[in-house]
């Protein structure tokens, strides 16, 4: 007898309580409703990213003929097929140049305008607005100016060039030039976001850090190597990864500046070749197994974030 | 029987695949309707800008006056997005009504079945056009294009610079064509070019080869279908360009390119190129002056034979079109003497109709009229339902002769390895 109300105190003591019937109805009516206003961001999600995701993967392994409307199992034959491609295997080796040079040299130009706009001086929103102006910028009315900039007999950099007595390259369509060309545009373009993480991120950082390194005698460079710097990581992690996952999915700049692929396929990246493989060559099972490639790129990267600031995190 | 469990994977993944797709590509079924009525869909890449939309609605404003019944909904585009608007368009079950698409866009869509044939005969067209602006929309004897306009690429040059230099007249062959560029290429004196002898570059690069090549004897196909443009006339091609540029430097890798701020020939930076036909109307809207005091003429390119480029734009109906009386109805509208005329007027083109070859717009067109009275030695590319794969190849391979990655052959040689595995792959 004992035994059984103690273990039926103890059963009704780890039951939690049993909510009145009121509150049980709110809870359903308020569950209700949450389901009611994600149902348009879920639809959208499925039907925007779900089922493009899924069918890209699933025709990744067939032969979809888009105009005869036919589909056929093709295994593996895709991914075959775009490895033996010498222009998708360059247009990988690009995308890793273009990431190479526009994701660390941004960054470290970013953090340089950062610290200088973190400062008290004249007309600061001004130059933080003018900086960040690039950004906000249509990529293709950016690309149409940098064009024009570009052009090797009536564009900016020749004229000057040609005040200080060099012969400017033909940027956009010389196969050497061509990369460094868009490289310069993206780099640009790109900064403008870097430095507005970062100027957030040193706002962050406590000041008293700085007072104490006075205190030492530290001068401005060591403030900066050994207090701002290492501060600034999580910010570092962040863009690095955000900027790599958007390097590699670069196309609308490299699609204005130099259309086809660029001269001899110079600045040929990952996203062109998938648009030319499905709208150049109507391949859309090819495009697919491409995008399955560069998907797993970005999935990579975006692992080695995640421990990465993960990581951070926990130390934190 | 056993089915193995891959085996079973492999069904249901194609069955989920199929699955999508025929949810979002399952267009009806294309109507019997023969009455000319009801909303059709066009898909124009000619009509660009405001300037060409205005020249379209009024055409279609006389359109409706004449078919009442017909209502017609227009998707501009350029030539550069019209693959992206036919795939999705097709992929999503609902292609347009009426498709105006290029030369050597029949045979691939015809093959799959995208396209209508149209109610007419080759031996008919053949009375209203020239036999060489009909081919390219007939695919296995069957009509699917009407011709609207020419897009012709052939020489041009500046009878200024050639008066100046004491030369009497365009070249006559490939190797005239070397030695006066060679004479007319002007660099300064830090070796920077100021005038290419030669322009081959501001035109489309497989556009510029592939007269060159017709010119040299060469054929894209054999007559059973297989890739030929690795002949030795086509190779001779290449050789030439690739002469041009790196033996003769009458012009540099990179000195233009299409599309290029200023036109060369019209700014005095070239003497002569392989151009389109509309370079007369940038020629015009840069230097007026050039067409005013006619300093501007035309020359067919030519070694083994006189050769000229002809692509263009057709209209089609689509297989799946709801209505097809009504499409064919646009189809015969727009390819018509006043619309195709108002057509090519816009855009600097040659017309297709052979009755247009006295209209004051090619009286008063120099390039249309050069075209037009040279329409016997066009020559058209595509031709293989797998054209439209092959042909953005091209590029790469003649670059890679003009930059001396690889020789004209070997370009040339992969170029038709390429070729195979697409016509292969079907």
């Amino acid at each position: 007898m004992t035994s059984t109300l103690e273990s039926v105190s103890v059963a009704s003591a780890s039951r939690a309580p049993r909510p009145p019937r009121r509150r049980r109805k709110l809870g359903a009516e308020r569950r209700r409703a949450a389901y009611l206003m994600l149902a348009p961001s879920v639809i959208h999600l499925i039907w925007w990213i779900g089922i493009p995701v899924v069918a890209t993967f699933g025709l990744a392994f067939t032969n979809y003929d888009v105009i005869a409307g036919t589909v056929e199992w093709a295994g593996l034959d895709n991914f075959r097929e775009i490895f033996a491609d010498d222009i998708w295997n360059l247009s990988i080796w690009h995308t890793v140049v273009f990431t190479f040079f526009t994701v660390p040299v941004a960054m470290v130009i970013a953090v340089i305008i950062a610290v200088l706009l973190n400062q008290r001086i004249k007309a600061l929103a001004w130059y933080r607005a003018a900086f960040f102006m690039p950004h906000i910028t249509a990529t293709v009315a950016i690309a149409l100016v940098w064009m024009w900039m570009f052009e090797p007999n009536l564009g900016l950099f020749n004229l000057l060039l040609d005040w200080v007595g060099v012969n400017g390259p033909a940027w956009l369509s010389d196969p050497d030039w061509a990369m460094p060309a868009v490289i310069l545009v993206s780099i640009w373009k790109g900064i403008g976001l870097k430095m507005l993480i970062y100027l957030a991120a040193l706002q962050n950082i406590p000041h008293d850090l700085y007072e104490a390194a006075d205190i030492d005698g530290a001068s401005g460079v060591r403030k900066f190597f050994a207090i701002t710097l290492p501060m600034l990581r999580p910010a570092t992690f962040f863009v690095f990864i955000v900027s790599m996952i958007d390097a590699f999915q670069v196309f609308d700049q490299v699609y204005v500046l130099t259309p086809d692929g660029g001269p001899a396929n110079s600045t040929t990246v990952m996203t062109y070749e998938i648009y030319r493989t499905a709208f150049g060559e109507f391949d859309i099972s090819a495009a697919c197994a491409q995008s399955v490639v560069l998907f797993a790129f970005l999935l990579v990267l975006t692992v080695i974030g995640r421990r990465l600031t993960g990581k951070d995190g926990d130390e934190a | 029987m056993t089915r193995t469990r891959g085996s079973r994977t492999r069904a249901m993944a194609v069955a989920l695949v199929a699955t999508l797709f025929a949810t979002a590509c399952g267009g009806s079924a294309p109507s019997n309707d023969d009455e000319a009525s009801g909303t059709i869909r066009l898909l124009t890449p000619i009509f660009e800008g405001a300037d060409g939309k205005t020249v379209l609605e009024k055409q279609l404003g006389d359109f409706k006056e004449k078919y009442p019944d017909i209502t017609v909904e227009v998707d501009y585009t350029s030539y550069g997005k019209l693959n992206e608007k036919l795939t999705t368009s097709i992929a999503g079950g609902r292609p347009y009504d009426v498709m105006l698409m290029g030369v050597g866009w029949i045979p691939p869509f015809a093959e799959k079945g995208a396209l209508a044939e149209l109610d007419e005969s080759k031996q008919e067209l053949t009375q209203r056009y020239n036999e060489r602006v009909v081919e390219p929309g007939i695919y296995q004897d069957k009509v699917y294009g009407l011709p609207i306009m020419l897009d012709t690429r052939f020489g041009l040059y500046r009878k200024d610079i050639f008066a100046e230099a004491g030369i009497p007249g365009p070249p006559s062959n490939f190797a005239e064509l070397r030695e006066i560029g060679r004479k007319l290429t002007v660099r300064d004196g830090s070796g920077k070019l100021t005038r290419a002898g030669v322009d081959i570059l501001s035109n489309d690069l497989r556009q510029t080869f592939l007269p060159l090549m017709w010119a040299n004897g060469g054929e894209l196909w054999t007559p059973d279908g297989k890739p030929a443009f690795n002949s030795p006339e086509a190779v001779g091609a290449l050789q030439l360009m690739t002469d041009i540029i790196r033996t003769d430097k009458s012009e540099d890798f990179g000195f233009t390119q299409p599309g290029a701020t200023g036109l060369p020939l019209a700014q005095g930076r070239a003497a002569m190129m392989v151009g389109h036909n509309n370079h007369l109307l940038a020629i015009e809207e840069q230097a007026p002056e050039l067409i005013k005091e006619d300093k501007i003429g035309f020359f067919m390119i030519n070694n083994e034979r006189p050769a000229m480029f002809q692509g263009g734009t057709l209209a089609t109906v689509s297989a799946k079109s709801q209505r097809p009386a009504a499409a064919k109805a646009l189809v015969s509208f727009l390819t018509d003497e006043q619309a195709s005329l108002a057509a090519n007027e816009q855009r600097g083109n040659v017309p297709a109709l052979n009755s247009l070859a006295d209209s004051e717009y090619v009286e008063s067109n120099k390039a249309a009229q050069f075209a037009m009275a040279n329409l016997d030695a066009a020559y058209s590319e595509g031709g293989v339902p797998a054209w439209l794969e092959i042909r953005g190849d091209f590029k790469a391979a003649i670059e890679s002769a003009l930059l001396g990655q690889k020789t004209p052959q070997q370009a040339l040689d992969e170029l038709v390895v390429k070729a195979q595995a697409a016509i292969a792959k079907g």
